[in-house]
């Protein structure tokens, strides 16, 4: 790999050893990636690990070798959803929550590590920092160096902005130096498509289910997607937006999507059409039947397979303003429906901070919700969940994510909406 | 019979033992998902989505794989892999590795430790001929011999 003069001084420790460290690790990953050269890091940061969760996060002793060599990012960054340590809002016993102390007994202190290192400010943990109302939106072309995997495909699937699937760790070393290799998504070839999907279905489908069905299809290729627009219309509204990030989670979730185009909506596939599809690209067709035979292929990894559910988690990616509107109009349907006041499911609807600050001083909905006995958080149920914490818990959620990787059952959001209003999950579901 | 593979040493070292294989992508943070949590020695893993490998215990396994997938958490999970000592012994990529795996046994390897010999680019016909439970060797250069 070619490195300038001053990327070769610092690998030469010409800045400290921490530095060079830093710069051969990344020159290393380059290498790895047959980057032919590093490039300059050009937005905000979104890295992947927000808490302290032992096994997850980057070692205390690790930040603090940055810290006391001087090091931070060259862009502040954003985190993902803040440890879920707002315990009244998940429903949990006391043994949870203890465990969950123990778990994040050094939240503050990586939190303190964190804004040295160049976190945004301590309301900036979420899934969905390009909301509006959270502010950390990249320009199209933006080069970035971000982790988080539905925020990746976001970001270069929805703003145009370019960024690999970087790990943790890697994710924090390369903003560091401000420094990416130029592989992969980065580059004009590596953003073709080398997969058509077809998708043939009378009706709209549900995101977080065709985004899995098209990430088992094309696992880490691009897929440029045709179809859609029969559904979503043209370009990208705020509802277009809102089912793509949740596509995209799913999508990434299931495979390793780290962009896609959809004909007529996504802006390089607006700009560049089928002319986004490699020499001899693959193609696929997903219809009804192939959706419907994904949701019965998921195992129910509940411990009593029968049991009427005890939670319910939405969400996940956190849910911007219009959907936390949605929700509040299908819940209140549903309790009509059903002649009833108040959910029979201990139910959390999860969105960033600044999200739920806007949802609130809305007032409707969240009136709807709160009187309902929803509660809301801006934590993420998997860091809550995805450990045998609540292994007895019959969950159920509306996330093809969150089901990917907890024992949470996965339901349609038709059906969450009766099932948490009458405690039972029906024929149907 | 001796089936040879030559492919490309991102971490080079000498394995040998028997496979593990999934033709299927590799979802590092689901496949460990519990074992990062409890300390016992062991990788089990927890990936119900992928039955190649569900409840196989992966530390010190052989792996054989196309690529891996999922969540980016998965970066550093291979550094609590590397601290217990309970990683795979090698990662061995029908195709290039990708940035999600490269980052992570990097980080494992330059700030852990903790070497997992990775060979990526073994091509389809590796991972075609391949069998979970085959005898296998690597070299420091990438080649990976299968006894068949």
């Amino acid at each position: 790999m070619k490195l300038t003069m001053e990327e070769q001084d610092i690998l030469d420790g010409s800045q400290g050893g921490m530095l060079q460290r830093v710069m051969a690790t990344i020159v290393a990953y380059g290498e790895a990636l047959d980057a032919e050269k590093l490039v300059d890091i050009t937005g905000m940061g979104h890295f992947v690990i927000a808490n302290v969760i032992p096994g997850i996060s980057p070692p205390l002793e690790m930040l603090d070798s940055l810290i006391k060599a001087g090091l931070k990012t060259a862009y502040p960054f954003t985190l993902d959803p803040a440890a879920p340590l707002d315990h009244d809002n998940w429903w949990l016993n006391p043994e949870q929550i203890a465990t969950l102390q123990h778990m994040y007994a050094d939240q503050d202190s990586y939190d303190c590590r964190m804004q040295t290192l160049g976190l945004r400010d301590l309301q900036a943990f979420t899934c969905t920092p390009y909301q509006p109302e959270v502010g950390s939106v990249p320009q199209r072309g933006a080069i970035l160096a971000w982790s988080e995997s539905a925020c990746v495909a976001y970001a270069n699937s929805v703003l145009g902005a370019r960024s690999n699937r970087n790990g943790a760790i890697i994710d924090l070393l390369c903003n560091i130096a401000g420094k990416v290799p130029l592989s992969g998504l980065l580059t004009d070839a590596g953003r073709k498509a080398t997969w058509r999907i077809d998708v043939a279905t009378e009706h709209r489908p549900l995101p977080q289910i065709l985004g899995a069905a098209i990430g088992r299809t094309v696992l880490a290729d691009v897929p440029y997607v045709v179809g859609l627009d029969r559904f979503l219309g043209t370009g990208l509204g705020p509802h277009t937006r809102d089912y793509l990030h949740e596509l995209g989670a799913a999508a990434a979730a299931a495979g390793a999507v780290g962009l896609f185009h959809v004909e007529n909506i996504t802006p390089e596939a607006v700009d560049q059409g089928a002319g986004l599809l490699t020499e001899g690209y693959r193609h696929a067709v997903i219809n009804a039947a192939d959706l419907r035979d994904l949701v019965d292929s998921y195992p129910v990894l509940w411990v009593d397979k029968h049991a009427d559910p005890d939670k319910c988690f939405l969400g996940c990616p956190h849910f911007s303003l219009n959907q936390l509107e949605w929700w509040a109009a299908e819940i209140q349907a549903g309790l009509q429906r059903h002649g009833r006041e108040c959910l029979r499911v201990n139910t959390t609807i999860c969105a960033a901070p600044q999200v739920l600050e806007k949802f609130i001083d809305n007032r409707q909905g969240w009136e709807v919700l709160s009187r309902a006995g929803a509660r809301f958080s801006s934590a993420c149920p998997m860091q809550a969940f995805d450990n045998d914490l609540s292994r007895g818990d019959a969950i159920i959620t509306n996330s093809n994510k969150l089901r990917t990787y907890t024992h949470a059952r996965f339901f349609e959001d038709k059906q969450i909406a009766d099932i948490i209003v009458t405690g039972k999950i029906g024929r149907r579901a | 019979m001796m089936l040879i593979f030559k492919g490309r040493a991102v971490l080079p070292g000498t394995v040998e033992g028997h496979t593990l294989v999934t033709r299927r992508g590799f979802n590092t943070y689901a496949s460990f998902f519990t074992s990062i949590h409890e300390r016992t020695g062991k990788a089990v893993c927890a990936d119900s989505d992928n039955p190649d490998l569900y409840g196989r215990d992966l530390a010190g396994a052989i792996i054989c794989l196309p690529r891996t997938t999922g969540s980016t958490s998965s970066g550093a999970v291979w550094q609590r892999l590397a601290g217990w000592d309970i990683t795979p012994r090698a990662m061995l990529f029908s195709q290039q590795i990708d940035p999600l795996a490269a980052g992570g046994l990097l980080v494992a390897d330059m700030w852990a430790g903790k070497r997992v010999v990775t060979i990526d680019r073994l091509g389809d016909e590796f991972l075609n001929t391949v069998q979970s439970g085959d005898k296998i060797s690597v070299s420091a250069a990438g080649q990976v011999v299968i006894y068949k």
